[in-house]
């Protein structure tokens, strides 16, 4: 499945590309991330506990991030098993603009399931990968501004 | 006609007898396999599937699932390959390469959901727990799950020892095959496309296996078809003395062939209950059952057909390919619905010239295997589509065409091209009967036109023959060896006159204690309420091939009546020793037996039994020996052929492509019917299967091998609400071949209704040009259907 979006970051590029940047933000935004680690060959390495329709599981997997053009944007991919909840796996290209004194941020991404994920049927992984998507940027768009309000106010 | 053993004996077969089973099983007091009380100290078992359709087994982690409290045991595929030997159907046939297939997956998984690993626990919820800490690690390969996409040069190998993926190639022909078809003016070619479907029976499968208190014997409850073949079976698979497997079937909520299967939790069951010395139980969730029980029906039937221009055809040549999964199924191996498509085709048609090659090809989905009416369905979808377009052509009646090139009634017995002997049908009869019962030429007048509310009609026919009771021959010659071919039964006269009867069988709801009961009544002269009959059980029932391929009434019917006669005679003997008459004058009927030309003198045959077992003052005649029981095993025909016609009115609505069935007639011939009303069920639900086959079923995977909808909410099954009144009416033309006249009926439904429907939707359809030559009919497709024809007119 196919997804893209956009959402107005409250911040400057430069602040929200440190955000993308940021371990511990992606962390407090990845929907329901319990832990995110810098590897030494630079992959992320995380576990996010995820519930879709009627399957509650762990996934864990690794992510690099490439197509690197600070300040502009970068291509993030990954892999995630989750036992016998099934496997994710995909990968996103998100573009940095500005767009006034805020950032619009857009995002394309693209994501396939197996095993019990793929099972339950498009209708509901696709919504739910919308909805997790969303999420992620919602929140970023939040924790971002919380932060560039502080940096302003400080 | 057998004249050795009559079944004219009495008044009960032929009688619409109200189900013995119904009061209990509407009440909810029928007891299925997780009705079944368990020992305290039962473990359960869980079973760990693959995500992946194509991988390698790298390695596997156990050890946080087994600390997990209430884990007894997680056990890898080696694990449990020490304990089971790997599932071999041993077909033997030309072309083909046998293969087999582990219990548990022991280096490579080869579709979504086979398993990697099992686990066992004191609860159920804690297996579940346990299942998601199995941490297995995969090198993932690369998958093949399409039919066509498997035989392409580069596609990836489903089994390394399988050389491109065709696990199976036949090929026949008539003599003078390519003279035949030369001759004829016309040639006709089509292709024709079916869909994965699969059983999905109400009741998924499960399991209970339970080690006796002396730790010698198990007995095994299952939710299966075929008791004996499983216990002869799993004995082998898990190497101990068949005698001390005892495999009791329970009530089982919808078999349809998806339960004539040994499948690989069976024997892991029994042997982990010999192993542990516990009672080991699993039941199947409903997405396991879409995954892993058997799927059927994805076929690819490309004909060429000469013909005249009177619609009269000369020649067919089949090319079909059968999907097979990614595992060969026991009994059935991987044969079954290429040889099945192949060898059924020509139907109820006097088609002289046939030439066909047909192939199995492995794919990384579900295995295939047998579901009611394995390639019936779509083999007469392809014939009969045939039919329609010669019709279609030459502009003659669909009707007319088939009038043309049926088997005469003066032709019977008739060998058809492939050697089936077909001893009586009515297949002129049943057409005509159809035809006027549908008012077939006023309603056809009106197809293909737009109607005044924005619908599309149109009138499809199928008519077809049913291949039924397969005997040892027919399943030898399809190269088949785990199934028997005959059936068998023990009726006993109890001391105080009631009549046990055990028969080789195990009912899946198709109501046998009713028309078993009915038959039993008639061969001995029991009242019907004293007679009981047990199936299902192999510590009780003698040997026998169990309930698939529409067998139980031809195969344990005759066994029913050969052992009956048996009883009876020895009854007859009994009483004419007590009435003073000769035994040919005795007749049996109601309890009592009586002297034909005086039937005031009589006596109960509750009085004779006491004499047969020595209870009372009556001493058992010279030369007879005690008791009152006889057991007889029947081997039918290679195969029964029965026949039918189906006719659907459908309305297709253009605006969102759905199809509403408004009329639906069947007029069948099972040959001797015992009890019509169960006749009727029988065809209800097979039409309803077949309503679903042809409109909304299919397991959808996608090219890497997931499946895309392995759960109800889309994989779509007909409710009540698409199912149409179905007018049915019977024609009796007995078999004179096989004993009782009777011919068989399960799977009749399912085949008539496919082909109707969907000849009825491209009748429909037929005035905008569209051409309908692949199934399921969902809405979607056939709105795309409908729009491609729009643009093209539209282009011309």
């Amino acid at each position: 499945m196919e997804m893209t979006g956009e959402q107005i970051v409250p911040a400057t590029r430069p602040v929200v590309w440190d955000a993308l940047n940021d371990i511990d933000v992606l962390k407090e935004c990845i929907p329901g991330c319990t832990s995110l680690e810098r590897q030494s060959d630079g992959q992320l390495e995380g576990k996010s506990v995820l519930r879709v329709g009627p399957i509650k599981a762990s996934f864990s997997g690794r992510v690099s991030i490439s197509d690197v053009e600070p300040e502009r944007g970068y291509s993030i991919s990954g892999e995630g098993q989750g036992g016998i909840a099934g496997f994710a796996k995909g990968g996103a290209k998100v573009w940095l603009e500005d767009c006034g004194s805020d950032t619009k941020l857009t995002y394309t991404a693209k994501a396939d399931v197996g095993g019990k994920l793929a099972q339950l049927g498009s209708r509901l992984i696709d919504s739910t990968a919308r909805q997790l998507a969303g999420k992620f940027f919602e929140k970023f768009a939040a924790v971002v501004a919380a932060k560039s309000n502080v940096a302003e106010q400080g | 006609m057998n004249t050795e053993h009559p079944a004219d004996a009495g008044e009960l077969v032929g009688r619409s007898i109200r189900r013995r089973e119904d009061a209990y099983l509407l009440r909810g007091k029928g007891q299925f396999l997780d009705d079944i009380p368990t020992p305290r100290d039962t473990v359960y078992l869980g079973f760990v599937p693959s995500p992946h359709a194509h991988a390698r087994i790298v390695s596997i982690d156990t050890s946080e699932a087994a600390q997990l409290e209430g884990v007894v045991a997680v056990l890898s595929g080696i694990d449990i390959a020490n304990l089971v030997l790997p599932l071999d159907s041993e077909t033997r046939i030309d072309g083909y390469v046998n293969s087999v297939r582990h219990a548990v997956a022991v280096d490579r998984v080869r579709y979504v959901g086979e398993s990697v690993a099992v686990v066992v626990a004191e609860d159920p919820y804690i297996v579940q727990d346990a299942m998601a800490l199995v941490a297995v690690d995969y090198g993932v390969l690369d998958a093949v799950a399409d039919l066509e996409t498997a035989l392409q040069p580069d596609a990836p190998a489903v089994h390394d020892h399988i050389p491109g993926n065709v696990s199976f190639e036949g090929t026949f022909s008539t003599a003078g095959f390519d003279a035949a078809f030369a001759s004829a003016p016309l040639v006709l070619k089509e292709r024709f496309r079916s869909g994965w479907v699969g059983g999905v029976p109400l009741e998924p499968r499960g399991c209970l296996a339970t080690p006796d208190h002396t730790g010698d014997s198990v007995t095994l409850y299952t939710s299966t078809q075929i008791p004996h073949i499983v216990r002869t079976g799993i004995a082998g698979l898990v190497s101990m003395a068949e005698s001390k497997l005892r495999v009791v079937v329970p009530e089982v909520g919808g078999g349809f062939g998806t339960k004539a299967n040994i499948y690989p939790e069976e024997p892991v069951v029994v042997a982990l209950a010999r192993h542990f010395g516990r009672a080991v139980k699993w039941v199947q969730d409903r997405s396991e059952e879409l995954l892993n029980n058997i799927h059927s029906r994805n076929h690819i039937y490309d004909l060429e057909v000469a013909y005249d221009r009177d619609g009269v055809v000369h020649a067919v040549r089949l090319d079909m390919l059968a999907n097979a999964g990614a595992y060969t199924c026991f009994p059935f191996g991987t044969t079954l619905e290429a040889t099945g498509g192949a060898r059924m085709l020509l139907g109820p048609y006097r088609i002289r010239n046939y030439a066909y090659k047909t192939r199995s090809v492995m794919t990384n989905t579900g295995p295939a295997g047998a579901y009611r009416g394995v390639s019936q369905p779509t083999c007469f979808f392809a014939i009969e589509g045939v039919m329609d377009r010669i019709g279609r052509e030459l502009g003659i009646s669909p009707a007319e065409v088939r009038r043309r090139n049926l088997i005469r009634d003066d032709e019977f017995p008739w060998n058809n091209a492939v050697g089936v002997r077909y001893d009586t049908g009515s297949y002129r009869a049943c057409l005509e009967r159809a035809l006027e019962m549908a008012d077939y030429d006023r309603r056809r007048s009106e197809s293909g036109k737009i109607s005044a509310d924005g619908k599309y009609r149109g009138i499809g026919i199928c008519n077809f023959t049913e291949s039924t009771g397969t005997g040892v021959r027919g399943w030898r010659a399809r190269g088949l060896s785990r199934l028997p071919g005959y059936d068998s039964a023990t009726i006993r006269v109890e001391p105080s006159g009631g009549v046990s009867a055990f028969i080789s069988q195990a009912s899946a709801g198709q109501g046998h204690l009713t028309t078993f009961a009915q038959l039993v009544a008639d061969q001995v002269g029991a009242r019907l309420e004293d007679v009981t009959v047990v199936e299902g059980d192999t510590a009780l029932v003698p040997y026998g091939t169990n309930t698939v391929a529409s067998r139980s009434a031809i195969t344990a019917g005759g066994a029913v009546i050969r052992a009956g006669s048996k009883v009876a005679e020895k009854l007859r003997r009994l009483a004419s020793v007590a009435l003073g008459a000769p035994a040919s004058t005795i007749v049996l009927r109601n309890g009592l037996a009586w002297v034909a030309d005086a039937p005031e003198k009589s006596v109960s045959i509750e009085s004779l039994a006491r004499t047969a077992y020595a209870i009372g003052h009556e001493s058992l005649p010279q030369g007879e020996e005690y008791g009152l029981e006889a057991t007889d095993i029947y081997d039918p025909p290679m195969v029964t052929i029965a026949n039918a016609v189906h006719i659907a009115l459908v309305a297709v609505d253009p605006q969102d492509g759905r199809v509403a069935i408004e009329d639906y007639v069947v007029v069948h011939d099972c040959g001797r019917v015992i009890n019509p009303m169960i006749v009727e069920g029988q065809i209800h639900g097979g039409v309803a299967q077949g309503i679903g086959e042809v409109l909304m079923e299919e397991f959808v995977y996608d090219s890497s091998g997931q499946m895309l909808n392995a759960n109800l909410l889309e994989y779509m099954l007909p409710t009540s609400l698409d199912i149409p009144d179905i007018r049915i009416d019977h024609i009796e033309t007995p078999t004179i071949d096989a004993i009782g006249g009777f011919k068989g009926v399960g799977e009749s439904g399912v085949i008539g209704a496919v082909p109707a429907v969907a000849n009825a939707v491209a009748d429909a359809l037929s005035g905008i040009g569209v051409n309908v030559n692949q199934i399921p009919l969902r809405p979607a497709f056939v709105h795309r259907l409908i729009r491609e024809a729009g643009e093209k007119s539209v282009g011309n």
